[in-house]
């Protein structure tokens, strides 16, 4: 379809014609085209503070005070300033305009971590509850590793002795409720280990295996809903206590059954003390569903025992010694866990190892599938819906048109290229990122692969650190004429003097403000880091 | 009651003279016959109420391939049931 790029035309023709339905969001964004961030200031003079991210209303910027103990909070605004003479266009920006104040307003510090208590903000984590602006972040000591397991703990996964998660209203910064977990791990780089969708938060704790779900009301309050691990329903722990105290001396029977023969989800009988207990809770759930599938494999009934043993119980404690890795909402009463060995819950390459990911419905207390994280089937899933996996809040309208292979023709177009050359490791490695970390794409139009084609290696819109390159980073226009349109470029002209140092950058993209923060970091060194501000001017 | 044309404006006004019926007491053969069903099939149930499905697509394909599991049904290959219903359907090479 032809379109006009000169901004007034377009101005013009949007007062005539009404956008195709459904399409209004993408047709307004199209104006992204137009307004680009295509000046740079180079090495603003800012605090020496860690810029975590732009909240996903553009209301905010978060960032951390370098000892992490503070969160900082800024309200971005942008420049003001006149000029009294003829021809404007030909000036600089005058220098009093090239400062982070010009950009930043500070609105306040808030002190999260004690000093004396040796808590640390983590500086990896946070979250933002759009609808009612609040911010959550955590503060923890230091980790603890090669912990003896003690109790419901898992070996071989690290501790902190205290974690805490502060529910702060980003108004004003005052802290609104805490949440704290002792002797617990849980795993906050990039937000991993917490999901947020609504007002429901999953707190994924690998040290003691446990899903806790946890309400945000909006007085304010954290409101613990219920854990999953152990027990599956907020009344089984009742239950079973009841029941250990009716029964004197445990039933010797029952314990002679594999715990895999309990296919009833929901009904058994366990003595909660014992060593050699039944499993419970979720395992019980996992193993149960694991034996119904094998078992409805085989159609013969005389083979039947025959094909477990070979595919179940040879394997039986393979499965018992799986572990919760991560979670994530699919819905409201849905859940996407990702079990695994203990040696890859807690490991960088956690790619290496097996695993399997398996959908637990809140409600019923059911396993409702179960899928190697290599399986084709999943990655038919994932390739056609993977807006599904990316939950987001229905109150954020922003992050419900982040581009992705499922609603965008060109990402699908890539990966599907990708995909015929590697297919079986391709498929391992698109699933590996399966359960997806919470707000960890940037809903920036300057992202929109419909607009705007970029070197993903290079930038993109997850938040994670890269390396960095002293070349720009061009985005170029997805549309006829197929022009450059702006260029992100991380070091002045000159270039740094020193090349062979490390440099790690890191991106922040306004939602949709013309505004960009570059962050360039030297790794091994404890140089400050340097801020480029890219904004159009 | 007037013809069905009669009175509207023509350049020639015999056009639909034919049409033009003298007496209104016969019946006119133009009219349409009534369609009376003779069956209930097509009928919906008494107490049907149409609400938006709760789960989403995701979820629906995870519970109908569960289903489909549980039913013993003879294994099938893992893409056939994710087909998309509407063959026909093709991604558009420009969006909007």
């Amino acid at each position: 379809m032809f379109r006009r790029n000169n901004i007034a035309s377009r101005i013009f023709q949007r007062q005539i014609y009404t956008p195709a339905p459904g399409t209004s969001v993408y047709c307004a964004r199209r104006f992204y085209e137009n307004l680009v961030p295509s000046c740079t200031i180079y090495d603003v003079e800012c605090p020496d503070q860690s810029f975590r991210k732009f909240t996903d209303d553009g209301q905010y910027l978060i960032s951390f005070s370098r000892n992490q103990q503070d969160l900082v909070v800024y309200r971005p605004t942008w420049l003001s300033f006149s000029c009294k003479e003829e021809d404007c266009d030909a000036h600089d920006l005058p220098p009093k305009a090239k400062r982070f104040e010009s950009f930043f307003t500070h609105l306040y510090s808030v002190s999260l971590a004690s000093c004396n208590g040796n808590e640390l903000i983590c500086k990896d984590f946070f979250l933002y509850v759009e609808s009612n602006q609040y911010g959550i972040i955590a503060t923890s000591t230091p980790s603890i590793h090669d912990a003896a397991a003690n109790g419901a703990a898992i070996q071989g996964v690290p501790y902190v002795e205290k974690l805490t998660f502060h529910l702060i209203r980003l108004e004003d910064g005052v802290i609104l409720d805490v949440k704290v977990f002792h002797n617990d791990f849980v795993n906050l780089t990039h937000n991993m280990g917490v999901f947020l969708y609504d007002d429901l938060l999953a707190i994924a704790s690998l040290r003691n295996q446990t899903i806790h779900i946890l309400q945000i009301r909006d007085s304010g309050n954290l409101v613990d809903v219920r854990a999953i691990g152990a027990f599956c329903r907020e009344d089984d722990e009742l239950f079973l206590n009841s029941n250990a105290q009716c029964i004197a001396f445990p039933d010797k029977s029952k314990l002679h059954q594999l715990p895999g023969n309990n296919v009833q989800n929901g009904t058994h009988l366990s003595q909660p003390n014992q060593e050699d207990s039944l499993l419970s809770g979720i395992k019980q759930r996992l193993l149960s569903f694991i034996f119904q599938g094998i078992s409805n494999e085989e159609k013969d009934p005389a083979l039947r025992a025959q094909w477990l043993k070979k595919k179940f119980y040879f394997r039986f404690q393979d499965y018992v010694d799986l572990i919760i890795w991560k979670v994530q909402f699919l819905d409201r009463q849905h859940l996407l866990i990702k079990f695994g060995s203990v040696d890859g819950g807690v490991s960088r390459n956690a790619d290496q190892h097996t695993a399997f990911l398996a959908v637990y419905n809140m409600e019923t207390t059911e396993i409702v599938a179960f899928y190697q994280n290599s399986a084709e089937e999943l990655y038919l899933l994932f390739e056609r819906f993977c807006d599904h996996f990316h939950t987001a809040s229905k109150n954020s309208v922003s992050m419900n048109f982040v581009s992705s292979h499922s609603n965008n023709i060109h990402a699908l177009e890539q990966i599907r290229s990708v995909k015929s050359k590697a297919s079986s490791q391709f498929m391992k490695k698109m699933l590996g990122s399966l359960p997806y970390s919470c707000q960890s794409l940037s809903p920036s139009p300057y992202f929109d692969q419909s607009l705007f084609r970029f070197d993903e290696k290079l930038i993109s819109a997850s938040d994670r650190p890269r390396q960095s390159t002293d070349h720009p980073i061009k985005f170029i226009l997805r549309r006829q004429p197929c022009s450059l349109k702006f260029k992100i470029k991380l070091g002045p002209e000159a270039g740094n003097a020193d090349g062979r140092t490390k440099k790690i950058a890191s991106f922040l993209f306004h939602p949709f403000l013309p505004l960009a923060l570059s962050i360039q970091q030297t790794l091994f060194l404890q140089q400050p880091s340097v801020v480029n501000i890219h904004f159009r001017g | 009651m007037g013809s069905m044309l009669g009175d509207w404006p023509s350049c020639d006004p015999h056009n639909f003279s034919k049409l033009r019926r003298a007496d209104p007491s016969i019946p006119s053969r133009m009219m349409p016959a009534t369609y009376h069903r003779t069956h209930s099939r097509t009928l919906p149930p008494p107490d049907q109420v149409i609400t938006t499905e709760a789960k989403n697509i995701l979820l629906r394909h995870i519970y109908r391939s569960a289903e489909e599991e549980n039913d013993l049904r003879p294994k099938r290959a893992a893409t056939k049931h994710l087909i998309p219903e509407h063959g026909c359907k093709q991604p558009r090479a420009t969006s909007y």
